[in-house]
């Protein structure tokens, strides 16, 4: 599939949940160097913890695979989460908190020590099955208002959910459905995705 | 078929932590008791993949076995370093071909297709019917599932665990969709209550309860909030009102593992006197054990 991809430094590339649990951090590296491999240059890669416990050690060891980034659950311990942040300082990647299933957002991050490079606002694929369950753009401009954070929105499979959160004024969309059902139209896909983020 | 947990016996579930290498030789060490439920934990699974699962269980399956020094199979005498290949020194090489190199064929074949591989570890069919006693081991992989429940199941039970564990405050739809896939397969689901204030409101939100409930202090909650104490208070109340085996983890000496089970519950779960193999694991085990009956 990366090789397929358009060469872009928009595209950020992520390491999955599922993918890291079925291959750890090796699987990391491999990403990593693959996508450095195909733009030319070092690339960035999101290792998508999710981390729940342990927030330094997972850092740590993600950091060392080549992630760009690493994802912490908001839901986790906020003694988690501090540690989490810390530990991404400490190591250089850019840390990022998942607001999954986080109803208030504003409550997580004003109980931290401090704030996290990105938030991210995320509709989970088992929470899509319930048609009611929106994406909540409209956390976006408050988050932005009153943090100095960048936003992805996670949860959005269509090029039109897409664009309705660039529209909305996050800084990143996360996308992975559309690729993974037609790895065939990877790189169309991109260049329509990138077009539509513009 | 994998192992279920039986109702009216209390475990001791030793969460391995660390790297593969330590974890055979702590397993080793361990004596052989029904009882003793051995845990892929998730910084072993995020370290070495879901392989992890089915290593823990070649571990266990040949335990004891006395190959002999000149037959044993080459993985046991690995040194610590070249069981760990460095993350970091893979890196530096960069480039596609030497890290082709590097990646063993299951994870190329693995990464050129979307089937799922099974790794078996050393050869346990050849193995196993030379020790006639050997019970297979109950696998709990620790995957902390928060969504796409089902993938997560199917990966677990692919590798041979016995039972998944899932957050308690992942959404509902990912906690039913994971205890539906664990039934689908016949594996046990355990629901993780770490950072749930309570537990009962998230049983009772559910289309059905899960195997197993984890009453959890995590790590960092412990490390950095000395008055964080474990919920032992729930036990009694989840008890009353559902059928479900109760765990509780993060504490990890014997006092506490002694205040788990005077208040009822079936599993108790350590992994610091477990994180590094030595000459005390045989005694440490054996000593919980003991605490557990």
């Amino acid at each position: 599939m990366i090789s397929l991809l358009p060469a872009s430094e928009r595209i950020l590339l992520e390491a999955g949940t599922p993918y890291i649990k079925r291959y750890g951090y090796k699987g990391i590296a491999v990403l990593k160097s693959w996508w450095d491999q195909k733009l030319g240059q070092p690339g960035y890669v999101v290792a998508d913890l999710k981390c729940m416990d342990r927030g330094s050690t997972e850092v740590a060891l993600a950091a060392a695979a080549g992630a760009s980034a690493a994802t912490c659950l908001g839901l986790a311990p906020p003694e988690t989460v501090n540690q989490f942040i810390l530990e991404c300082q400490r190591v250089g990647i850019d840390s990022m908190v998942d607001m999954m299933n986080v109803e208030f957002p504003f409550e997580v991050l004003g109980r931290l020590s401090q704030l996290p490079n990105i938030v991210v606002i995320h509709r989970g694929v088992d929470e899509a099955s319930n048609q009611e369950k929106e994406i909540p753009f409209h956390h976006i401009q408050r988050i932005k208002e009153t943090y100095d954070v960048l936003i992805s929105v996670a949860g959005g499979e269509s090029f039109r959910e897409a664009g309705q959160a660039i529209f909305n004024d996050a800084d990143i969309a996360v996308v992975w459905k559309q690729f993974y059902d037609k790895p065939e139209q990877m790189a169309e896909l991109a260049t329509e995705f990138l077009r539509e983020i513009k | 078929m994998p192992q279920r947990l039986q109702r009216g016996r209390k475990y001791l579930q030793i969460a391995l932590n660390s790297n593969l290498f330590e974890a055979g030789q702590i397993i080793s060490s361990l004596p052989s008791d029904a009882r003793i439920l051995l845990e892929a934990g998730t910084p072993l699974i995020k370290a070495e993949g879901i392989s992890s699962v089915s290593h823990l269980r070649s571990y266990w399956l040949t335990k004891g076995l006395n190959f002999g020094l000149a037959s044993q199979p080459s993985w046991l005498n690995m040194s610590a370093e070249e069981a760990q290949p460095d993350a970091e020194a893979i890196m530096l090489k960069a480039g596609v071909e030497k890290l082709n190199a590097f990646i063993p064929s299951w994870l190329k074949n693995s990464l050129m297709t979307k089937q799922p591989q099974v790794i078996a570890g050393p050869n346990v069919a050849a193995i196993a019917p030379m020790k006639k006693d050997l019970a297979a081991p109950y696998i709990v992989a620790d995957l902390k599932t928060a969504d796409l429940a089902s993938w997560e199941v199917m990966m677990a039970e692919e590798a041979g665990a016995s039972a998944v564990t899932c957050l308690g405050v992942a959404p509902l739809e990912t906690i039913n969709s994971f205890i539906a896939e664990c039934q689908k397969n016949s594996i046990d689901s355990m629901v993780d209550m770490m950072n749930v204030k309570n537990p009962l409101l998230v049983l009772e939100e559910l289309t059905v309860p899960p195997n197993v409930v984890i009453l959890h202090r995590g790590v960092d909650e412990e490390a950095f909030n000395r008055e964080k104490e474990l919920p032992y208070h729930d036990i009694q109340l989840i008890k009353n009102k559902y059928d479900i085996l109760i765990a509780v983890a993060g504490g990890d000496d014997f006092r506490e593992v002694q205040r788990a089970i005077f208040n009822d519950a079936d599993i108790v779960v350590v992994w610091k006197s477990f994180f590094a193999p030595s000459e005390e694991t045989a005694n440490l085990a054996t000593r919980f054990l003991q605490e557990i009956r």
